[in-house]
């Protein structure tokens, strides 16, 4: 017979059991339901219901994951990140005539290579949640301050309190910086609020936004899904006959539905922040744009307008636009001086002291596109962007390049094989990039392909392997040709290849990247 | 002579082991403290001449903080002991023993005078987190809510935040009483006041309890556990009890203790 006491013992058996098997060790409050039940069905008393909750909670406390204690508010919490080990090839060559700075050492002459290998690693550590009443935050620490970059080179520290200034394997240059820090609120359907540096909340390609940039400032979402039932399928279809003579109803065909995803994407970021707006004394001044003017003490500020749609058809076919245009208003104190981007009539050393980062006459639309569908199961997707910048004219001007307004297109297209998501599975993907040099925010674009410069155009390839669904390997290779020869290639020469302009470029990365 | 002074020494010494040992020292919850432990109490006495007893009702906390830094024989608590204080517990090689001694249910109380008939839970849940800050918003006469809460050392505090309010925090604004009885008296002189106390307390002059979603705080809606806001309350001790305590607690939970648990507003047992 079953007595109250052997029962009680079944329960605490149980539950323990279930304690010890979790994944993830459930609370004693989670087997409160079934106490609660048991208690109502009159098979255990009240106390003896508390002293099983009790001997749960004993446990809980005592296991790794009771020992953690977190925020009443909390409502989901995620720990991710990832480490990558990369060994990096970038190579450039300086144009092949005149006029050069005299030969010799460190002086870059006609068709000269600056060519550096080097082996980095990155490590991105991330924690996001949510919170009670639609809210959510999310922070993130990224290896390097380089807002395009979370690599670290070994070897390459400088550190005063090591032998020679930097080594071996110095700290100097290992830092931890604040990559994101984000909070939002997603409260009314459809729509997300967000605050912060926050992961880029456009639908872009890295010929405009380097994906290593988290911008700063607020962005509002809206998206919206129709679908539309367009008939076939639907019914059940006529059952048919097993062996053992059973009726076995094959499933039904599926309905022929039309998915629309409208979205709309605003977003303002603070580009640059006058420090101070309202300086004591008499305000600074620059004559980096020709006579002497005032330093402007107003921020800066990158406004963006997106809005787009993506139609899924059956059978995963789908194609997506997401037009978007960007301006920016104000000036700030780092970002006012006319963009000029270097010049192929200049000795190398003087193009590059040209600037190479004003954001004077930028109001540029962006068109990126994507259609994707399966060919034998094989997922495959064409991508491309195409940007105008609509003030290029006066941005060529101002660069002292008046007649060159024309050069103000930038544009995209690939194609995309495979996906990544279980061991074994692969991807590769191919394109063509253009720039032009008064096209695009320099600041901005990608800085491994084309080494963050403009007025370059070539091709890049990627192919990557997963190892597991968490590991994979990707190779990838880029090459770049100076476009415009009237032009320099403006913009940081990110990969300290120091050329301007660049007339020939080569990239090539192989990395081991650890997803957790 | 030396021998007379040794053993007057260990006579002392004896009475004063003998005087301790009669000692019950009792330390917790306001909402079981403040009148019921201390009416047991004079039972017990009654029964068992020379007992003494030492009771300071500051909150469920600071009784379990009892049982863990071992200055009390039995912690009083309106709420479960916290993961957090059951690891403490272990930690210093005690054991959190929860003994069920009464039910209760946290009455939600309005000033008499308020028109008000009844709320939903998901009013409750407005009016204690703030996102409702007017009576005509849950169908009052108007007026502001003022809200009226237990400190946070009171396990009354918490019970209600997870039994009523999702766990959010309460209002900004809403005042924080020592007791049950500081609450009902607030409530009492505040037309727009509202606040809760444990069922013992709803007879308190110029207040009035509320049906939430229809279902009065009785004791039989409570038995039942019907009541949205029951919950037991618990003598904690470290293990089984022993000694004094375990007579104590053994008197609570037998029919003269649970004779006096009915008498003083609270649900008892069986």
């Amino acid at each position: 017979m079953l007595t109250k006491k052997t029962l009680m013992r079944a329960v605490v058996a149980s539950l323990a059991a279930t304690f010890s098997l979790a994944a993830q060790p459930l609370r004693a409050q989670d087997a409160g339901a079934l106490l609660d039940l048991l208690v109502k069905k009159k098979l255990i008393t009240d106390q003896e219901a508390e002293e099983v909750r009790g001997e749960l909670v004993k446990e809980s406390a005592q296991t790794s994951a009771g020992k953690w204690k977190l925020s009443t508010p909390l409502t989901e919490l995620e720990l991710y990140g990832d480490v990558r080990l990369r060994y990096n090839y970038v190579g450039g060559e300086t144009k092949d005539r005149g006029p050069v700075a005299a030969p010799g050492a460190g002086v870059a002459g006609t068709n000269d290579w600056i060519e550096r290998s080097r082996e980095r690693y990155r490590l991105r550590l991330g924690l996001r949640g949510t919170l009670m009443d639609d809210w959510f935050f999310g922070i993130r620490l990224e290896t390097n301050q380089n807002p395009r970059s979370t690599n670290v080179t070994f070897g390459a520290d400088s550190s005063s309190s090591s032998p020679g200034g930097g080594g071996p394997f110095a700290k100097g240059d290992d830092g931890i910086n604040v990559g994101q820090a984000y909070a939002g609120y997603k409260g009314f359907p459809d729509f997300t609020f967000t605050g912060g540096k926050m992961p880029n909340p456009l639908i872009t390609t890295r010929m405009v936004w380097d994906p290593d940039i988290n911008p700063e400032g607020l962005a509002e979402q809206w998206k919206h899904t129709f679908t539309f039932n367009l008939g076939g399928g639907g019914g059940e279809a006529a059952p048919t006959y097993s062996k053992e003579g059973k009726a076995v109803v094959a499933p039904a065909a599926e309905p022929f539905k039309l998915k629309l995803d409208l979205f709309a994407n605003f977003a303002q970021f603070v580009y640059d922040d006058s420090n101070p707006e309202n300086p004591l004394g008499a305000r600074a001044t620059t004559s980096a744009n020709g006579p002497s003017q005032l330093v402007p003490n107003t921020d800066a500020f990158l406004l963006a307008w997106q809005v787009g749609g993506r139609l899924t058809f059956p059978n995963n076919v789908y194609f997506q636009v997401a037009p978007v245009l960007y301006n920016y208003t104000g000036n700030g104190d780092t970002f006012n001086v006319h963009f000029q981007g270097g010049s192929p009539y200049l000795t190398n050393s003087a193009s590059l002291a040209q600037n190479q980062t004003g954001i004077n006459s930028l109001l540029v639309l962006e068109v990126p596109m994507e259609v994707g569908w399966k060919l034998w199961d094989l997922p495959m997707r064409i991508f491309s962007d195409f940007a105008v910048n609509f003030e290029a004219d006066d941005r060529a001007d101002a660069a002292g390049q008046a007649g060159h307004g024309s050069q103000r297109y930038a544009y995209l297209a690939g194609l995309s094989v495979g996906q990544l998501k279980e061991k074994g599975d692969w991807q590769v993907d191919i394109w063509y990039q253009h720039a032009d040099q008064f096209s695009l925010d320099p600041n901005l674009i990608d800085d491994d392909i084309f080494n963050a410069q403009l007025n370059m155009h070539g091709v890049a390839a990627r192919a990557t392997y997963n190892l597991s669904a968490a590991v994979n390997v990707a190779l990838t290779y880029a090459h770049g040709w100076w476009y415009n020869h009237n032009l320099g290639t403006g913009g940081v020469a990110a990969q300290a290849t120091g050329i301007n302009p660049t007339a020939e470029y080569n990239w090539f990365t192989a990395d081991l990247n650890v997803k957790f | 002579m030396k021998l007379k002074h040794l053993a007057i020494l260990i006579a002392l010494a004896f009475g004063i082991t003998e005087a301790r040992a009669d000692r019950l020292v009792i330390k917790g919850s306001d909402t079981l403290g403040a009148k019921l432990v201390p009416q047991l109490a004079e039972q017990f006495k009654a029964q068992h001449p020379g007992t003494t007893f030492d009771i300071a009702a500051e909150g469920s906390t600071t009784g379990i903080a009892a049982i863990i830094d071992g200055t009390a024989q039995i912690g009083m608590s309106s709420r479960r002991a916290k993961s957090s204080e059951v690891g403490a517990a272990a930690a210093k090689g005690k054991a959190m023993k929860p003994t069920i001694v009464a039910f209760d249910g946290i009455a939600v109380i309005v000033n008499s005078a308020n028109p008000i008939k009844g709320l939903t839970k998901k009013q409750v849940e407005q009016i204690f987190t703030g996102d409702v800050t007017d009576w005509s918003a849950v169908g009052g006469s108007g007026g502001k809510i003022s809200v009226y809460t237990r400190n946070t050392s009171s396990g009354t505090y918490s019970d209600f935040k997870e039994l009523a309010m999702k766990k959010r925090d309460y209002a900004s604004g809403s005042q924080k009483m020592a007791g049950n009885e500081q609450i009902a008296a607030e409530v009492g002189k505040n037309p727009n006041g509202v606040g809760y106390v444990g069922m013992a307390y709803t007879k308190a002059g110029g207040v009035k309890a509320l049906p939430v979603d229809g279902a009065v705080p009785s004791a039989k809606s409570v038995q039942a556990h019907s009541y949205p806001y029951w919950r037991p309350t618990f003598y904690y001790t470290n293990g089984e009890p022993s000694g004094l305590a375990k007579e104590f607690v053994d008197f609570t939970v037998g029919p003269g203790g649970q004779k006096i648990v009915a008498q003083v507003g609270f649900v008892p047992i069986k």
